[in-house]
């Protein structure tokens, strides 16, 4: 099947370097601690933050830093099939466990031992790369709830596919069973904190060739790329938000 | 990055650089760390606006760099900070409480906190009844001693029941160092009483 017409154009009309568009809204939950919606293309993620408050079960308490604790489930009607499994199926549960570690390595954890922050990440719409658009906006909303950072953690997916890098891919891409990669970056440190490879189903495998060592370097630093271009945007939002702020206050 | 720059209408996102850690001194909503270069910097690891502040102490010359935001994050009890309780059990050996209130900062989920007998006062402590110390529902101001769990001692004068009230409903006024009267009934009760600050 062809993922890039020979013009250069993909599924969506998009060129392969190209993002899908970005959207972000902050302060959706007015319960939660912090909260943020964000897009990607069709990908819709909602993200709620309560934190830091009490170790729920003492027994998981840690002395010296915060408890992080992350639940990432799908909305029943998130994908075009009724989904069967909201939480806890074996995805979801690993995708709960990459955005806990992701977060964990940027939230300053020693400011708050013995407590709780619980991070609640829920896909409304799914159309690949849901991944990244969890953790982009649980950054958002991290930000949002006032918990000090090291630094904005953003996320991107690219993939391989007829021969060329794809930026950003999509449902039907991401299912196309080519390689591809989701990298967690922390932009200004410029440190990879999340790096996921897809591996691609067996039957495929038989099929395409592996990736040669210096493509998956330049799918992986396509990927980079993109998460440095989502940490632009998503920090034009935080300081429109706090202009916003601002000007409510009257100052 | 300017040393002594006074524009506090800055804004900065988490993981911005504030200057050299040389030059400027940590203060809230910052973080000091050491870049590829192995120079140490201070970052911002709030959003909100950057303001630069006088030197904390003498010694210290260096600008104070802080980050406001506009939502704090909630408060969370530490070791020697005052927090307003409510006590919700009492047995003969502990009575455990819900902090509300760290310092001046009101909670918006409970933390909860455990007195122990021989913390409630200085002297006499294996003699604490602690039913004539506290009873369920007073209000307390108590000092954390430690964290794991969450202790709290009543060593300062000015700590312990602040308000309480008995069957009627009325806040009870203290008479003693040990007791309180309600000033509807007359009834006297037994309390572990606070200073009365004037």
């Amino acid at each position: 099947m062809e993922f890039v017409s020979p013009e250069g154009l993909r599924l969506d009309g998009r060129r392969p370097l190209e993002m899908r568009q970005l959207r972000a809204e902050i302060g959706s939950i007015s319960k939660a601690d912090g909260s943020a919606v964000f897009e990607m293309g069709n990908t819709k993620v909602i993200a709620a933050v309560y934190g830091p408050r009490e170790v729920e079960n003492k027994s998981q308490q840690i002395s010296d830093k915060a408890l992080v604790r992350c639940e990432y489930t799908m909305a029943n009607f998130s994908t075009g099939d009724r989904v069967r499994k909201p939480k806890g199926d074996r995805r979801s549960t690993e995708i709960s466990m990459v955005i806990r570690q992701t977060m964990e390595s940027c939230i300053l954890l020693e400011k708050f031992p013995q407590s709780q922050i619980d991070i609640f990440v829920q896909v409304l719409q799914a159309d690949g790369g849901t991944r990244s658009a969890c953790i982009n906006a649980a950054t958002l909303a991290l930000a949002d709830a006032g918990i000090p950072m090291r630094d904005l953690v953003t996320s991107c997916s690219a993939g391989y596919l007829n021969s060329t890098p794809l930026l950003d891919l999509n449902y039907v891409e991401d299912s196309a069973g080519g390689p591809d990669v989701t990298v967690g970056l922390l932009p200004k440190m410029d440190k990879v904190t999340l790096l996921q490879p897809d591996v691609a189903l067996p039957e495929i495998m038989q099929m395409d060739s592996k990736l040669p060592i210096d493509i998956f370097e330049n799918v992986m630093q396509l990927a980079i790329e993109g998460c440095k271009a989502v940490a632009i945007y998503i920090r034009e939002i935080l300081l429109e938000n706090t202009k916003q702020l601002e000007y409510r206050r009257g100052k | 990055m300017n040393a002594v720059d006074h524009d506090t209408c800055k804004v900065v996102t988490p993981g911005d650089v504030l200057g050299k850690a040389s030059e400027i001194s940590p203060g809230k909503g910052t973080y000091v760390a050491t870049d590829a270069a192995g120079v140490k910097l201070v970052y911002a690891a709030l959003t909100g606006s950057l303001s630069l502040n006088s030197p904390s102490s003498p010694s210290d010359k260096r600008l104070v760099a802080e980050v406001t935001g506009h939502k704090a994050h909630g408060a969370v009890p530490e070791r020697d900070c005052i927090v307003l309780c409510r006590v919700k059990k009492v047995t003969p050996m502990m009575a455990s409480a819900d902090i509300m209130c760290v310092g001046e900062k009101a909670l918006k989920e409970k933390f909860t906190g455990i007195i122990r007998q021989h913390d409630v006062r200085a002297t006499e402590v294996d003699k604490v009844y602690m039913y004539a110390s506290f009873r369920a529902g007073d209000i307390v101001k108590a000092e954390v001693v430690s964290f794991i769990p969450i202790l709290l001692d009543f060593l300062h004068p000015l700590l312990a029941i602040t308000i309480c009230s008995f069957g009627s409903g009325e806040k009870m006024v203290p008479i003693s160092w040990t007791e309180m009267q309600c000033p509807v009934t007359g009834q006297i009760e037994q309390r572990k009483v606070a200073k009365v600050e004037n």
